[in-house]
C-alpha cells in the first residue's frame, strides 16, 4: 500500500514537473480566485465582529432639558431603570460628556476652548441587556420615553448595529458572488489545463491501458494533480490574504478616518482557513475528475 | 488457445481489411502471420489484443469470447499479453527502465522486483547500459528493442509482435526471434506478424499467409 502510494507520489510530482508552466498558470488563478474570496471573507469578518461588539454594548442615550430639576431627573431615572432589559443605568452629568468628548476628539480641542459654554447637555445613558438588545421591547420603550416631558432627544445605536450586520451579509454575498464565479473560471480553467495535460499524454494513456492497466490507475496521477494544484494556489491566496491584512493599514495609513476601523481586514480563522484549502483541493479534484473521465469514456 | 472463426473486419465499405479469417493457435505455439502491405497482419495482431473490434465474428482466448469482455475489464486480457507494436509505442519523456516497467507498476509488483525484472530483461536485449536514456536517443533499432523488454518484462502468456524486426539489421533481427524462441519455449504463445522472408524461413514452424485480408495458404500446424 505505502508501495502504491510513493508510486503514484512520485508520478503525480513528475507529471507537475514536465508541464510546470501550465501548472503554474493553473496554481495563479486558483490563488487569485481564493484570494478574491478570502478578502470578502475577512471584510466580512470585521464588520460581523464591529456588529458584534456594537451589539453587544447597546446603549440608549436620553438628552435631557439642562434646566430640568434634579427630582424630574431622578425619576426619569427611575423610570429608565424599570425595565427587565435594561442593565445600567447611568445618569451623565453636561461636564462628563464635554470630558469624554475632549478626549474622543483631541484635535477639535480648540474649538471647544473658544466656546464660552457647556453645549452638552445632561443625559441618561441606558445600556442594553445584550441578549435582548434587538428586540422590540427596546424600542417601544425608547418611542416611550422620548415622549417625557424634560427628554429632549433620544440615541440609539441600534441602527447602527443593523447597518453593520447588513454591510457584513452584504460583504459576504458579494464575496460569496464574486468568489463563486471566480471560482467557477477556475474550475474551468483547471479542468482544461488538465485536458491539455491528458492530451499532452494521449500516447501515454493509451499505451497504459494497452499493457493492462486499469482506469483507475490511470486516473489517480490527474487526480493527485488536480488536487495538488487546487491545494498550493489556495495556500498561496492564504500566504497572500495574510500579506494583504499586514500591509493594508501601512497602504490606506490614516485617510479612511472613522472608516478605517469598518473597511480593516481581519485573519480568517482556522476553520475558515481549512475551509479555503478543502475549497482549493476540491476545486483541482473536480476539475480534474471531469476532464479525466471525459477522455477515458471517449 | 486462441480460436478465431470467420473474423471480418471493415474498416471503410465495400472493402474488408480481414475476411473469413478462422485460425486456431494452441498454447506454447510459435506462428508466424505474413503477407505483404496491406494483407491484413497488424489488423488480425489488434483484433486479438482487442484494439479492433471485428466487424464480424469471434474470438475466444482459452475458451472466452473477448468480444463479449467489457471495455471495464479487458485490463484482464491485455495484462496476460505482451505487445511489440510496429510504431514501438514508447513513452518518450520516461527513461528507457520506465518505459519498460509500466507493465509491472500496473500490476502493483513491488518496486525492488521491478528493478529485478526489467534489468534482466534490458540485460536480455542489449539495452541495460542505456536504461537511463529517454528513448528519443536512442536508434530505431534500440527503442524497437525497449519495445520488446517492455511486452515480455511480465512473462505474459501471449506475446504479440507486429513487426518486431522491422527496422534491425538481420544479426539483430535474428537475435530478437531468438529471444522471443527463449520466451516461447518457456511456455508462451508467441504470435509475430512479419513480411520478413528469411527469418520466417529460418524460424517459422506454423505460418498463415495473408493477401488482402484473406488467408491465402498454412504451413506447419497453422
Amino acid at each position: 500500500m505505502i508501495e502504491k502510494v510513493k508510486f503514484f507520489l512520485t508520478l503525480t510530482g513528475n507529471n507537475l514537473w514536465q508541464f510546470r508552466t501550465r501548472n503554474l498558470f493553473s496554481v495563479t488563478i486558483i490563488c487569485l480566485s481564493f484570494l478574491t474570496v478570502g478578502i470578502f471573507l475577512s471584510l466580512s469578518n470585521n464588520l460581523r465582529d464591529t456588529a458584534r461588539q456594537l451589539s453587544n454594548n447597546l446603549t440608549v442615550a436620553f438628552f435631557l432639558d439642562k434646566e430640568l430639576p434634579a427630582a424630574a431627573v431622578q425619576a426619569l431615572r427611575d423610570e429608565v431603570g424599570q425595565p427587565a432589559f435594561i442593565e445600567e443605568v447611568r445618569f451623565v452629568p453636561p461636564e462628563e460628556a464635554l470630558e469624554k468628548f475632549r478626549a474622543s476628539f483631541p484635535e477639535l480641542g480648540d474649538i471647544i476652548a473658544n466656546l464660552k459654554a457647556n453645549p452638552f447637555p445632561p443625559s441618561i445613558e441606558a445600556r442594553v441587556r445584550s441578549k435582548v438588545s434587538a428586540s422590540g421591547n427596546v424600542l417601544e420603550f425608547v418611542d416611550t420615553m422620548r415622549g417625557r416631558a424634560g427628554v429632549t432627544d433620544v440615541q440609539f445605536n441600534q441602527d447602527w448595529v443593523e447597518k453593520m450586520q447588513g454591510f457584513s451579509r452584504l460583504a459576504g454575498a458579494v464575496g460569496a458572488f464574486l468568489g463563486g464565479i471566480l471560482l467557477l473560471t477556475s474550475f474551468f480553467i483547471i479542468s482544461n489545463v488538465v485536458k491539455l495535460n491528458v492530451f499532452a499524454r494521449k500516447n501515454e494513456i493509451e499505451i497504459l491501458r494497452l499493457v493492462g492497466s486499469t482506469n483507475l490507475f490511470i486516473r489517480i496521477p490527474f487526480w493527485l494533480e488536480g488536487i495538488t494544484l487546487g491545494l498550493l494556489g489556495s495556500l498561496l491566496s492564504l500566504g497572500l490574504l495574510f500579506v494583504v491584512i499586514r500591509l493594508f493599514p501601512f497602504y490606506v495609513g490614516s485617510s479612511l478616518g472613522a472608516l478605517q476601523d469598518l473597511l480593516s481586514f481581519r485573519y480568517p480563522d482556522l476553520a475558515q482557513a481549512l475551509g479555503l484549502l478543502v475549497g482549493g483541493a476540491a476545486t483541482g479534484f473536480i476539475g480534474s475528475a471531469t476532464s479525466v473521465s471525459k477522455f477515458l469514456k471517449a | 488457445m486462441i480460436e478465431l472463426f470467420h473474423i471480418g473486419k471493415q474498416y471503410q465499405k465495400p472493402f474488408w481489411a480481414l475476411s473469413d479469417v478462422s485460425l486456431r493457435i494452441k498454447d506454447g505455439d510459435f506462428y508466424f502471420v505474413t503477407g505483404p502491405s496491406g494483407s491484413g497482419k497488424t489488423t488480425l495482431l489488434k483484433t486479438i489484443f482487442r484494439e479492433l473490434l471485428p466487424t464480424e465474428g469471434q474470438i475466444l482466448i482459452n475458451g472466452i469470447n473477448i468480444l463479449r469482455i467489457p471495455e471495464s475489464k479487458i485490463y484482464r486480457l491485455r495484462r496476460r499479453m505482451g505487445i511489440v507494436f510496429q510504431d514501438f509505442r514508447l513513452m518518450f519523456h520516461r527513461t528507457v527502465f520506465e518505459n519498460v516497467a509500466v507493465p509491472l507498476q500496473v500490476i502493483g509488483v513491488p518496486r525492488k522486483e521491478i528493478r529485478r525484472r526489467v534489468f534482466a530483461t534490458l540485460q536480455k536485449v542489449n539495452l541495460h547500459q542505456k536504461m537511463w536514456e529517454l528513448p528519443a536517443r536512442l536508434s530505431y533499432g534500440e527503442q524497437q528493442r525497449v519495445a520488446i523488454a517492455r511486452a515480455v518484462v511480465n512473462n505474459p502468456e501471449i506475446i504479440l509482435a507486429d513487426e518486431p524486426t522491422g527496422n534491425l539489421d538481420p544479426e539483430l533481427a535474428f537475435e530478437i526471434i531468438s529471444l522471443f524462441k527463449d520466451i516461447n519455449k518457456q511456455g508462451a504463445t508467441v504470435i509475430i506478424g512479419s513480411h520478413d522472408r528469411e527469418l520466417i524461413r529460418h524460424f517459422g514452424d506454423n505460418i498463415l499467409f495473408l493477401q488482402k485480408g484473406k488467408i491465402v495458404g498454412k504451413e506447419g500446424r497453422a
